[in-house]
């Protein structure tokens, strides 16, 4: 009775509350936020209300996508929408840029999950976001990126008109709402559900083309193997919590650093356990969703989708999301002893085994999306060097010139009726209407080979450079893979270049459905003009018009490398804003005579370096020099060294090949003789080093096995046994049954032997007891 | 125990003597064995009922005679009330055998011995 | 105003009974629809404004049988009336939801629907143990008769094993109650069937009691859960079962163990709760890996969906496990939210079969392309169901591993001494359970999606034959159908977004049991405890005489 009273009582309080609503919660929120600013010493300011818009426009635009399917509408309307929700975006997150304060600033959303735990500690996670200068340089990339990709998707998903083009655009307005709350969450579980969301989005555009099933596969595996790396940052969400007792970012970054000074002051075995956990678990999670060593496996597999997609969600933006995170949460990897080298080994490898799987594709969407895993590999080995503003050029950097790449091999793709196999293509750039998509792909590829002044190069620099700056266990050895990976990052990047951009005119269309393929079987050497049947058709407007615009601001990306010198570039002072810096730096890692950021010993094994004089003997050397500055050069030879051999192996006869190469026919190169003279590896790196097949074998399978196993075990042990219990009643009836003859007098006969028992245990009874008494 | 007693004590009946409890009694339990030999060992339905019908009455015999001897009313209330009780059932068995020999075209209580274990 | 909910549905069954069968469906719907609005009027006057001097409008009381201490006690607290809406809103759904399916027999099978709705009010508005008891087992009749009756090719096996095996549990729980009982009479001289009293005089058992007790309750309410290893029933029920009594069963039938659990087993038997959660957890988390691992090699889409209840009650029931705040809250969430969804699953899985006559994964695939409306559903409903953050299944999912994560304090897996880490509870569960429960996750994503993708994407595949003969239903879903799954979407994102409104209103009831359930078991000395639970009952008639007046008399008499 007392539990039931006073529940009742206090419930009729608190659900008083609860019905105060929204008002109440967001007067709720502001208390918070004030909280913040006034307990802890890194000043958090209420953010604007206008940032609330980056989430919410992308939102704005799923429901009114949505609405026109509901409606019936077959146009382009949604692709209208789209551009119209994403380019407001754009535009508030560039207010937000111009706006951005020094400090970080919270915008109060509603509340989600909020309750208390108790022990006085409540477990609040609600709609909020975090605005510092980090958030603002990826949300510029994400909402500018996805403007751009938006309008080039309006025209390339034209052919799905009656089917399809609002539900494709219906996710692509999701994934930027799920990329803004990734990017923006002012807490860890909000920044899941972004990280989720994304996760979501990604299957469901890659399985776009339902029908195909190796779409419908990918698209699984996609999300399979996301979720194996979000159990990981579930954990490690979970540990913070219970470490800190709070999971919002500007409670948490002043909490992670007295350790951080520990780590400074030489102390780092200091250092719980568990805290130094934290990161490692986050880590997990950031190689799932960018998909590196041993979780990369889903990223060329979800070339499935369409190329918009490809290049938006898995070059440029979603699979980026695991740089964030480390960036983001980085005073926690600074902290721990292990897991920054990982993260450098795991990226290094990464970079160096996907670069090798790259050279032997033949399909240039997928040769693409290695060479994305094997960026991504140089931007976490980035983070490793200390170096967070370089690995945040270099998303930025790659960003741009990944998404031209992507959309410049989705215009020959879109034009040529789905092919992508770079034997049957040849000479595109020189065909009517293709210059703009071969200019693009160009500086696309320059910038991803590293050519000398390109932004790729600078970004990359950035990160190399670093490998023989910072100390760390083997990191010079890293950076030489990771030099020796940049050759071959040009060499397969022109490959493709060379092989499909220019040389002899020739062009076989793919399988794909479609309008303009009257006869897609037919091929043959002709000109592609005088081909009788297949038409290529060249890229409208829209489609040239974003390349053209990323072209350009690829190019310009190379300038941000000299804005802001002092803060090693204009991503660098971004960076140098943002949490991603203010852990590192306030530790007085930064080695301020340089650029960039740097510990002489990350792994805190009691170093006693002087930091102010970290020229001296602490800092590391290449060739004697300063690694800054030789590696302008040294990065310089690979890059060219690869593009030469890419040159002479695939290039055409003429200036075109540099006058170096000889292809005339589109099928064949010097790269097959050379190749059959080093097999089999050319065939292993065909079938990725046979990653999928060891997982199935060693993984799927077994498990695969193991289910069946327990449907058997629940079938006939625990059912079976479920039964043998049910059946015993049953078998002990059948023993005791045959006495129910079905004779009347049978049964009389017993009611009468029944009787004459009674009526002598009585009469005994009565003559033993002595009757009388 | 009383009971039983006063059962133990009683003299044999006297020739013309008046009669006793025991009388009534033995009177009753001759009745009953009667019914309940009879109910054994014959197959005709009616006749088993018949049976079924003097046991009833032996144990009412029994009733009305305590009833007597203890000069208490409950015992003779409850017979009138099995009787009445016996009347009703007798019509309702009646019916049902009849019913059952239109089935079987018999009375033998045999043939409907369908469920065997 | 409870036992108003319960008397409606039973004021329809005798309409259905009387009218002409070709109604019953529409009065059906107007019964079920009227306890919906009763249930929305509930839920209205519980968290309307009032003091502590406000008398509960909803609950009511009267003797029954005085001299066994037994009352028609009826209240609610948070939990039971969010239980109660859940399942007075599935009602009308699935009576929507059965509208073309069931053809035969209507008026038995909308009466019994009605009457089940009214037994399982019954069940989570009881405060007598009498009254829930009788409630809980008459829940098996009307669900019986719905599988045995209207189920398919094997209905009569599944109805029996159903029952039988459901029943001999809730027999064993039966006895353990009957301890608890006999065992307040004993020690406070009266008979009372009260669910609070005897709780509180449970707490007075002795450990060894408290074990026997527990293990004896757990034999009903694990079976009901249905909890690794007791689940064999689960498959074959919901396989053979109606689409309407699939959604009743998974929705609110199921959560009758978990709801069970919280209710008793909790509060009735903290100290051996304690003592066996990890073991209860570690049977939670085999159901969810290996029921999640059989749902992958189905065939069948509805043993899929049914093995993946199993899978996820595993997370209920662990984070009931957890005893500490977010766990139970979660754990509570999670009952409505898998409710909604699978409730969905069933629903949509129902309307396939309507259309195809076959369940099997093997015939069917790539409907999207005829069912495109259906797909998306489909798509979003299982979303919910893998935990996507946004939707509600996430919220929940969180909730009970978060709390299982932080609860292993003192002598947990943390090893603390105390409470130095802020996120650490008391409780005897930690990281690693959460861990492993974790993995359940990524099964579910496997799982899940396997089934979307086989059935949903890819070539169309449908049965051989099919388009000869078209039945009288579009190859899409009808607005009628679309109109039964929109609010349990609405509901899904609604409660995935913005869980707070029914978090607030969850805090205090399992902020009581928490802290109940945390001072009998965190070691106090037995005759300490012995003590104040005495004087704890004192106080507590003295309290519930104020604020429900009703029951003042009758307390009295009973001691």
């Amino acid at each position: 009775m007392l539990n039931l009273a006073e529940s009742i009582t206090s419930l009729l309080t608190t659900a008083t509350d609860a019905a105060g609503g929204l008002q109440q919660a967001a007067g709720h929120g502001a208390a918070e936020a004030a909280a913040h600013g006034a307990t802890h010493a890194t000043d958090v300011v209420m953010g604007p209300w206008y940032v609330l818009l980056i989430p919410l426009l992308p939102m704005l635009g799923v429901v009114l996508v949505t609405l026109t399917a509901l409606l019936g509408i077959r146009t382009k309307l949604p692709a209208w929408l789209t551009v119209a929700c994403l380019g407001g975006a754009f535009a508030t997150t560039v207010v937000m840029y111009w706006n951005v304060s020094a400090g970080p600033a919270v915008t109060y959303g509603f509340r989600w999950i909020d309750l208390a735990t108790g022990n006085g500690h409540r477990f609040t996670a609600d709609f909020g976001l975090y605005v510092d200068s980090l958030t603002c340089l990826w949300m510029l990339f994400v909402t500018g990126l996805g403007t751009l990709i938006a309008l080039y998707a309006s025209e390339y998903m034209a052919d799905d008109l009656k089917a399809g083009y609002a539900r494709f655009f219906m996710a692509f307005n999701l994934f930027v709402f799920s990329m803004a709350c990734l990017v923006m969450a002012d807490n860890l579980v909000l920044m899941f559900l972004g990280w989720e969301g994304v996760g979501l989005c990604s299957y469901l555009l890659i399985g776009y083309y339902f029908k195909k099933p190796s779409a419908v596969a990918a698209s699984k595996k996609a999300f399979v193997v996301n979720r194996i790396g979000d159990l990981g940052l579930l954990m490690g969400i979970f540990l913070t919590y219970v470490e800190f007792g709070t999971v919002q970012y500007a409670e948490l970054f002043p909490m992670v650093e007295p350790y951080v000074e520990l780590v400074k002051s030489g102390m780092a075995w200091d250092v719980p356990m568990r805290v130094g956990l934290i990161p490692v678990l986050f880590m997990v999670g950031a190689f799932g969703k960018s998909a590196q060593l041993p979780l990369f496996v889903w990223l060329p597999d979800a070339m499935e989708g369409p190329t918009p997609v490809s290049a938006l969600i898995h070059a440029a933006t979603m699979v980026t999301a695991g740089v964030y995170l480390i960036a983001r949460t980085y005073a926690f990897f600074v902290v721990s002893p292990i897991a920054l080298p990982i993260v450098a080994w795991v990226g290094a490898a990464t970079a160096l085994v996907s670069a090798t799987i790259g050279m032997a594709q033949f399909d240039i969407k997928r040769i693409m999306a290695y060479s994305t895993v094997s960026q991504l590999g140089y931007m976490f080995c980035g983070l490793a060097f200390l170096s967070t503003a370089g690995a945040a050029f270099h998303v930025l950097t790659h960003a741009f010139f990944k998404a031209m790449l992507f959309l410049a091999c989705g215009a020959v793709m879109h034009g040529f009726a789905g092919q992508l196999d770079l034997r049957k293509l040849s000479g595109v750039a020189f065909m009517k209407g293709w210059g703009i998509v071969g200019i693009a792909m160009f500086v696309g590829c320059l910038n991803l080979a590293g050519f000398p002044f390109t932004a790729g190069y600078f970004s990359k620099d950035m990160i190399l450079a670093e490998a023989f700056v910072t100390q760390g266990p083997g990191y010079s050895v890293l950076g030489w893979v990771l030099l020796v990976t940049a050759g071959l990052t040009a060499y397969y990047t022109f490959r493709v270049f060379f092989r499909v951009f220019v040389g002899p005119r020739h062009a076989e269309p793919g399988d794909d459905h479609h309008d303009h393929a009257h006869d897609a079987g037919e091929h043959g050497d002709a000109e592609p003009d005088h081909h009788h049947g297949f038409h290529p058709h060249a890229p409208g407007w829209a489609i040239n018009l974003v390349l053209a615009l990323l072209t350009v601001g690829s190019i310009a990306a190379a300038g941000l490398y000299f804005v802001d010198k002092e803060n090693h570039g204009w991503v660098g002072g971004m960076i140098h804003n943002s949490s991603a810096y203010t852990s590192a730096g306030s530790a007085a890692f930064l080695d301020s005579a340089n650029i960039g950021m740097h510990v002489d010993d990350p792994v805190g094994t009691g170093h006693s370096a002087d930091h102010d004089d970290a020229h001296g003997g602490a800092h590391g050397t290449l060739f004697g020099q300063d690694p800054h500055k030789i590696m302008y050069y040294v990065s310089a030879v690979f890059g060219v060294v690869g593009i030469l051999t890419a040159a002479y192996l695939h290039g055409p006869k003429g200036p075109l090949g540099l006058f170096i190469g000889g292809r005339t026919k589109a099928a064949t190169s010097r790269a097959d003789g050379l190749a059959d003279a080093m097999m089999p590896l050319p065939t292993y790196a065909r079938n990725k080093w046979y990653f999928d097949e060891f997982y199935g074998a060693l993984i799927v399978k077994p498990l695969r096995a193991l289910s069946h196993v327990f449907h058997l075990i629940d079938k006939l042990l625990i059912d079976g046994l479920v039964n043998l219990i049910g059946s015993l009643p049953r078998f002990v009836a059948s023993l005791i049954r045959p006495s129910q003859s079905g004779l009347l007098q049978g049964y009389a006969a017993g009611m009468a032997a029944g009787l004459a028992v009674v009526v002598v245990t009585v009469w005994m009874v009565i003559a033993v007891t002595g009757g009388g008494s | 125990m009383d009971m039983l007693t006063t059962l133990a004590q009683a003299d044999l009946p006297a020739a013309m003597a008046p009669a006793t409890l025991a009388h009534y009694l033995f009177l009753s339990a001759a009745m009953f064995a009667i019914g309940l030999i009879g109910f054994l060992t014959r197959r005709n339905l009616i006749v088993m009922f018949l049976c079924t019908e003097l046991m009833f009455q032996a144990a009412g015999i029994a009733l009305i005679a305590f009833s007597r001897f203890h000069m208490e009313q409950t015992g003779q209330t409850f017979v009138i009330f099995v009787l009445t009780v016996a009347a009703a059932e007798a019509a309702l068995a009646l019916a049902l055998v009849v019913l059952l020999f239109r089935r079987r075209d018999s009375l033998d209580a045999e043939q409907w011995s369908e469920m065997k274990g | 105003m409870l036992l108003a909910m319960m008397i409606a549905p039973l004021v329809f069954v005798l309409i259905v009974a009387s009218r002409p069968a070709e109604h019953a469906r529409g009065i059906a719907l107007l019964g079920s629809g009227v306890s919906l609005l009763l249930g929305l009027i509930s839920w209205r006057m519980f968290i309307r404004p009032g003091g502590p001097d406000a008398i509960d409008p909803l609950a009511f009381s009267m003797d029954w049988l005085p001299s066994m201490g037994i009352r028609l006690d009826l209240g609610v607290d948070s939990v039971s009336l969010l239980m109660i809406l859940l399942s007075c809103l599935l009602a009308p759904l699935c009576v929507l939801g059965s509208w073309t399916a069931i053809v035969k027999d209507q008026r038995t099978f909308y009466g019994w629907l009605l009457g089940l709705q009214a037994a399982i009010v019954g069940v989570f508005a009881a405060r007598d143990l009498m009254v829930f008891y009788i409630c809980f087992e008459f829940t098996l009749v009307p669900m019986y008769i719905l599988i045995s009756r209207f189920g398919s090719t094997n209905r009569r096996a599944a109805g029996t094993k159903f029952f039988l095996y459901t029943f001999t549990g809730s027999l064993i729980a039966l006895a353990g109650l009957v301890y608890v009982v006999w065992f307040t009479a004993q020690h406070h001289g009266g008979w009372t069937l009260n669910i609070d009293r005897l709780a509180e005089s449970a707490r007075m058992m002795s450990a060894t009691e408290q074990a026997w007790v527990m293990a004896a309750m757990l034999a009903g309410f694990a079976v009901k859960v249905p909890l690794f290893p007791f689940h064999t029933w689960l498959p074959l029920a919901h396989t053979e079962a109606p689409t309407a009594g699939s959604v009743i069963l998974a929705g609110v039938l199921l959560k009758l163990g978990t709801y069970g659990i919280y209710r008793f087993v909790l509060p009735f038997t903290p100290v051996a709760v304690a003592e066996y959660a990890p073991l209860i957890a570690t049977l939670s988390i085999i159901g969810i890996v290996y029921a999640g691992l059989i749902c992958w090699v189905q065939t069948d889409v509805k043993k899929l969906v049914a093995y993946s209840s199993v899978s996820h009650l595993g997370f209920c029931v662990l984070g009931l496990m957890s005893l500490n705040h977010a766990g139970l809250q979660g754990s509570i969430l999670y009952m409505i939210n898998h409710g909604l969804s699978t409730g969905a699953l069933f629903l949509l899985v129902g309307f396939m079969y309507e259309r195809y006559h076959t369940r099997s994964m093997n015939e069917l695939g790539g409907l999207a392309a005829k069912m495109p409306v259906w797909t998306c559903f489909m798509v979003f409903f299982v979303m919910a169901s893998v935990g996507l953050p946004g939707l509600n299944g996430f919220v929940s999912e969180f909730l009970c591993m978060l709390g299982t994560f932080q609860a292993g304090g003192e002598g947990g897996q943390w090893g603390l001494t105390g409470y130095e880490l802020p996120g650490v509870t008391w409780g005897v569960l930690g990281p690693w359970y959460a861990l492993f429960a974790g993995t359940g996750v990524i099964i579910a994503a496997i799982y899940l999606l396997f089934l979307v993708g086989k059935i949903c994407f890819g070539p169309l595949v449908e049965p051989v034959g099919h388009n000869d003969h078209p039945g009288p239903l579009p190859a899409d879903l009808t607005g009628r159908e679309i109109f039964t799954l929109m609010p349990l979407a609405v509901l899904c994102l609604v409660l995935g977004l913005y869980p707070s409104p029914v978090m607030d209103l969850l805090e205090p009831s399992v902020a009581k049991t928490v802290a109940v359930v945390q001072s009998a078991a965190a070691g106090e000395s037995r005759n300490d405890a012995h003590i104040g639970a005495h004087s704890g009952l004192d106080a507590g008639a003295v309290i519930v005489s104020e604020v429900l007046p009703t029951v003042d008399s009758q307390t009295g008499g009973v001691r």
